[in-house]
């Protein structure tokens, strides 16, 4: 009865401590509720999910990388980049090509410049990071220099419209909910991103590439084009954040996003995603998301002053990335003693082959946990 | 020597490939000038870099370049870049990350200009007199927070990159708390002495950076601990192994690191008499960008001082230079970028250049005797591979 009991329990859980994390969040917003009755209310909880709309998108494209094993700090100057372009020159010609056309755009251009990403990583064999780092200073700079700096408060028609749309709108005792159209193609996004990771050879390719680049290779898979076509997708989803961004914001500020780099990244971690590759889930990242958009909000709403958020999201992700990280190492300590354990592990089948050893197979990791 | 030994038994069969052959021996040899043991990579780049950026300010502005303002100014902003680069180059060579460390270098800064304050209110000649020892209270926590950053990254095991970017926030944070988001002023007047001052007509603040550049350089190359650093970065498994007390090396390193980005906070204070919580915020990314143009390996294993000092320097021209030819700071994020990438390409570029020979000469017939011969300097100019660091790490290092 035990074995079957633990399996449950490891089901719940998920592959990537998705079950844990639903848990905090379940259990902050009912300590919130009762400690203070006016955060459960339709009100709070759609304007935490409109808060939650940008960073989702920027957390889909984190993850997709994070996955692959390398990182990614330049996503916030495409987005700004793609987005600010096209606005400036929709206002600068004075057409508007409506909403298909401006995202297409945006896409388009966003695609681009993570092309550029993408060329420099996989062609030269470069660390990511360092690689993104440059290339943000030069999107932000290119921005700046050759597009415009100036602060647009009108923004073209089809833009302006969607930024008042609202799906629900519902009048409750403590006023009026309203919950943003947007949220609607941003859910749709999700689903076709977890469909993308888990179902096509696509999404395979990339846990394969983050468990061990070089098993990949060896494998077949082709390494250098899926790295080519991460940064490209990551591009292109920044670019759709750019512009969800300009339009609820109500106005394109060339100045907005870049610098929250690492609170995205700190978000996908604590949604379970391994920063060295082969692990992570679009529904952990989600949660992750939408916990810090809660502490957020309930910071607020108990009375500490906002000037605390920073180190809340700070223990937070110490304690999360902490608890993983003495987990890991406490595993990694009983399969050194059976080694064949992790055919009863309930978590071995469940993440397909590459990932199953994702984390042992890491050197980096491993070595981290051999001392003890 | 190597390939002088190896000529005679080549000349009788190899008479057809001898223009290739001198060819290979003259690249051999220039490859090896370069990268002489002793003038490492990243230090020998950044003197072409920094000689090439000065040669063309001072071409494009002459009168506002090489003005003594502008090049004290030079001497004045880079010292604090400069150490905070130099910690993140420490951290880098265990091959971690540390993107606490000007949060770190604030919250120093910040203790140091409130404790000032609280002292001076009611007694501004004692304030004044416990100069040292406020500014030691605020290197001290800095020390506090690199430590915290060494216990969570070797003791519990959080990854570099992941335990800082929480600290970076924490501390930030309670900096933000602390001030209430608004800028302190008061600092004791023997940082603003030191601020002003300048022997010889060379900052202070300059002089103590190269200090601080010189005891590092002496820490890494020539005690223990630093020799136990880089074997760190260079391979941990082989230092697990080795017998090296991994944990006590890391939690040293981030304590080292974090005692210097206390010592930049006391030199933000010393430039400019005022704290704030979110100063320098683009410093983070640019002490990395100095420490990989600096030489530095970002998997760990390989640093050069000298090439962080020299980066440091090369990018405080090209910032002022900027200035001089009337281009704005985002052109200088362009520039800043555009170097980062192209340095990191031309090395990728140069290091599978030298790669190629190796792999074809087993087929020449000369090839068992000297592909030995001729892969090892080239191998260990490459520096990118960990085995070929831990080959000549005091070479390699050398400041």
């Amino acid at each position: 009865m035990h074995p079957t009991f633990s399996d449950r329990i490891g089901k719940l859980r998920g592959s990537n401590n998705e079950g844990v994390l639903a848990l905090v969040l379940i259990l902050l917003i009912v300590g919130m509720s009762i400690a203070n009755p006016t955060f459960f209310t339709l009100n709070t909880g759609f304007s935490i999910l409109r808060s939650a709309i940008v960073p989702v998108v920027f957390a889909l494209g984190v993850l997709i990388v994070v996955i692959t094993g390398g990182i990614d700090v330049s996503f916030a100057a495409v987005a700004i980049f793609a987005g600010y372009s096209t606005v400036t020159f929709c206002l600068s010609l004075g057409f508007d090509p409506g909403l298909p056309g401006i995202f297409l755009m945006a896409i388009a251009i966003g695609a681009i410049l993570g092309l550029i990403n993408g060329v420099v990583i996989a062609r030269f064999n470069l660390p990511t990071l360092i690689v993104t780092l440059g290339t943000q200073g030069i999107f932000f700079g290119a921005m700046y220099t050759y597009v415009g700096a100036t602060y647009y408060a009108e923004l073209p028609g089809s833009m302006a419209a969607l930024a008042t749309t609202n799906l629900l709108d519902v009048t409750t005792s403590s006023g009026r909910a309203y919950l943003h159209v947007l949220v609607v193609p941003v859910l749709l996004l999700c689903l076709f991103v977890a469909w993308v990771l888990k179902r096509t050879m696509f999404g395979r390719s990339l846990y394969a590439m983050g468990g061990d680049l070089e098993a990949a290779r060896r494998a077949g898979f082709r390494v250098k084009t899926t790295h080519l076509w991460v940064y490209v997708s990551v591009g292109a989803l920044a670019s759709i954040a750019g512009v969800i961004h300009i339009v609820l914001s109500r106005s394109a500020n060339p100045r907005d996003l870049v610098g929250g780099e690492l609170d995205i990244i700190a978000a996908v971690v604590l949604g379970g995603a391994s920063i060295f590759g082969g692990r992570g889930s679009v529904i952990g990242t989600v949660l992750g998301v939408i916990l810090v958009q809660v502490i957020k909000n309930s910071l607020l709403l108990v009375g500490v002053p906002s000037a605390w958020l920073r180190t809340a999201v700070g223990v937070l992700l110490v304690i999360g990335v902490g608890i993983q990280a003495i987990a890991a190492r406490r595993k990694s300590r009983r399969m050194r003693v059976i080694d064949d354990g992790d055919l009863n592990d309930p978590n071995a089948g469940k993440h397909g082959g590459p990932t199953s050893d994702g984390s042992t197979s890491d050197g980096s990791t491993s070595t981290e946990k051999v001392d003890a | 020597m190597s390939l002088d030994s190896k000529t005679p038994t080549e000349t009788p069969q190899a008479n057809v490939g001898s223009v290739r052959e001198a060819n290979n021996r003259l690249g051999e040899w220039t490859r090896r000038f370069v990268r002489r043991p002793g003038v490492d990579r990243g230090a020998g780049r950044m003197v072409i870099a920094l000689v090439l950026a000065i040669a063309l300010f001072a071409f494009l502005n002459p009168r506002v370049f090489l003005s003594p303002i502008n090049l004290q100014n030079i001497a004045v902003a880079a010292p604090e870049i400069g150490i905070i680069a130099i910690a993140m180059m420490v951290v880098m060579l265990t091959g971690g990350i540390d993107l606490s460390l000007v949060a770190i270098a604030n919250f120093s800064a910040i203790t140091i200009s409130t404790l000032y304050t609280s002292i001076a209110e009611s007694d501004p000649a004692l304030a004044d007199s416990l100069g040292i020892v406020i500014v030691l209270v605020g290197v001290l926590v800095g020390m506090l927070g690199g430590a915290i950053n060494g216990f969570l990254v070797s003791v519990v095991g959080i990854t570099p990159i992941l335990a800082t970017l929480a600290t970076m926030q924490i501390y930030n944070g309670l900096a933000i708390v602390w001030t209430g988001g608004s800028t302190l002023y008061g600092a004791p007047a023997l940082l603003s002495g030191i601020g002003g001052a300048a022997v010889a007509n060379i900052p202070v603040l300059f002089i103590i950076f190269i200090v601080v550049a010189l005891l590092i350089a002496v820490l890494i190359n020539r005690t223990a601990l630093g020799r136990m650093i880089q074997l760190e970065g260079a391979n941990p498994v082989a230092a697990q192994y080795s017998a090296i007390p991994r944990r006590w090396v890391l939690l040293k390193t981030y304590t080292v690191a974090g005692v210097l980005a206390g010592l930049a906070g006391a030199l933000f204070i010393a430039r400019n008499p005022t704290a704030s919580a979110d100063y320098g915020s683009s410093y983070v990314l640019l002490v990395i960008v100095i420490a990989v143009l600096g030489g530095t390996n970002p998997t760990g294993g390989f640093a050069s001082v000298l090439g962080v000092v020299l980066a440091t320097l090369t990018l405080q021209v090209v910032s002022s230079g900027f200035t001089a030819v009337r281009l704005s700071s985002y052109e200088y994020a362009i520039a800043q970028g555009v170097i980062l990438i192209a340095v990191m390409v031309f090395d990728s570029v140069s290091t599978s250049r030298i790669k190629k020979p190796k792999r074809s000469k087993p087929s020449s017939p000369t090839g068992s005797s000297g592909s030995s011969d001729s892969s090892a300097p080239s191998s260990s100019s490459t520096a990118t591979s960990t085995p070929s660091v831990t080959s000549s790490p005091a070479s390699s290092t050398r400041n």
